[in-house]
């Protein structure tokens, strides 16, 4: 096999394998970030998944097994920072910045300016998505934690998804 | 999705969001192209970029700079 064959076979549908990864260990989250803004029709790309996760005990024990079981280890961090991926480690933090087999996955217990799995999570939109049901952070809440963020590229994002929303309430309204 | 829809986006009413972000330099005819799709695959088309990204970078090489000159002397 060509070395760029090989490369497409190793980064296949990484988006699609992390949500379904997420379904099929029933971890409660909502997706949020750049998928989210793709899902809402946003042309903008982006190269990983960011969910809002409740950390409830149950939940923590699901999220630390699905990530177990894609060999997830922190994003630049040293390689022999020592690091057990259990419920209690994801207890102890909030934020995480995880590289996995399958791609980048960016775990939030707290979004900036919209809060915790709780608060993020009223009002998202339903999507199944391979197979399973996933909830979506709503465009408004979403482009709240987008101004938040304040980076430049968060900002282009804004301009988008304020059009995206705008058709949205007309769409709505008529 | 309506001609109304699709309107709103290809000619953005003058004050609207989407006016605001054309200005700011968002393609709105890509976005409508992915509204169009459904939300597996917008996921799937994101997931294809990312591969096309990793191939480009993989598969690029830097052959060398053209001389400054060359314009001079042509």
């Amino acid at each position: 096999m060509s070395q760029l064959a090989s490369l497409s076979e190793e980064l296949a549908n990484f988006i699609e394998r992390q949500i379904q990864l997420l379904g099929k260990f029933e971890v409660e989250a909502v997706i949020v970030g750049g998928v989210a803004a793709t899902l809402h029709g946003s042309e903008i790309p982006t190269t990983d998944l960011d969910v809002c996760y409740s950390r409830k005990s149950e939940n923590l024990q699901k999220l630390a097994a699905a990530l177990q079981s894609v060999h997830a280890r922190l994003r630049n961090a040293p390689e022999d920072l020592p690091f057990r991926l259990d419920a209690e480690t994801l207890k102890s933090g909030l934020n995480f910045t995880f590289t996995t087999d399958i791609g980048n996955l960016d775990l939030l217990g707290e979004v900036r300016g919209l809060g915790y799995y709780e608060d993020v999570l009223p009002g998202s939109l339903v999507f199944e998505l391979f197979g399973y049901a996933f909830p979506i952070v709503d465009l408004a809440k979403l482009i709240v934690a987008k101004r938040t963020a304040g980076r430049a590229k968060a900002m282009v994002a804004v301009a988008e998804l304020e059009a995206l929303l705008e058709r949205q309430t007309r769409l709505d309204e008529s | 999705m309506s001609p109304e829809e699709e309107d709103y986006f290809l000619n953005p009413p003058p004050g609207s969001a989407a006016a605001r972000a054309v200005e700011f330099g968002i393609d709105l005819t890509l976005t409508l192209e992915n509204l169009r799709l459904t939300p597996e695959a917008r996921i799937r088309k994101l997931d294809d970029h990312l591969i096309g990204i990793a191939k480009l970078k993989a598969s690029a090489k830097l052959l060398g700079r053209i001389d400054e000159s060359t314009r001079k002397s042509e």
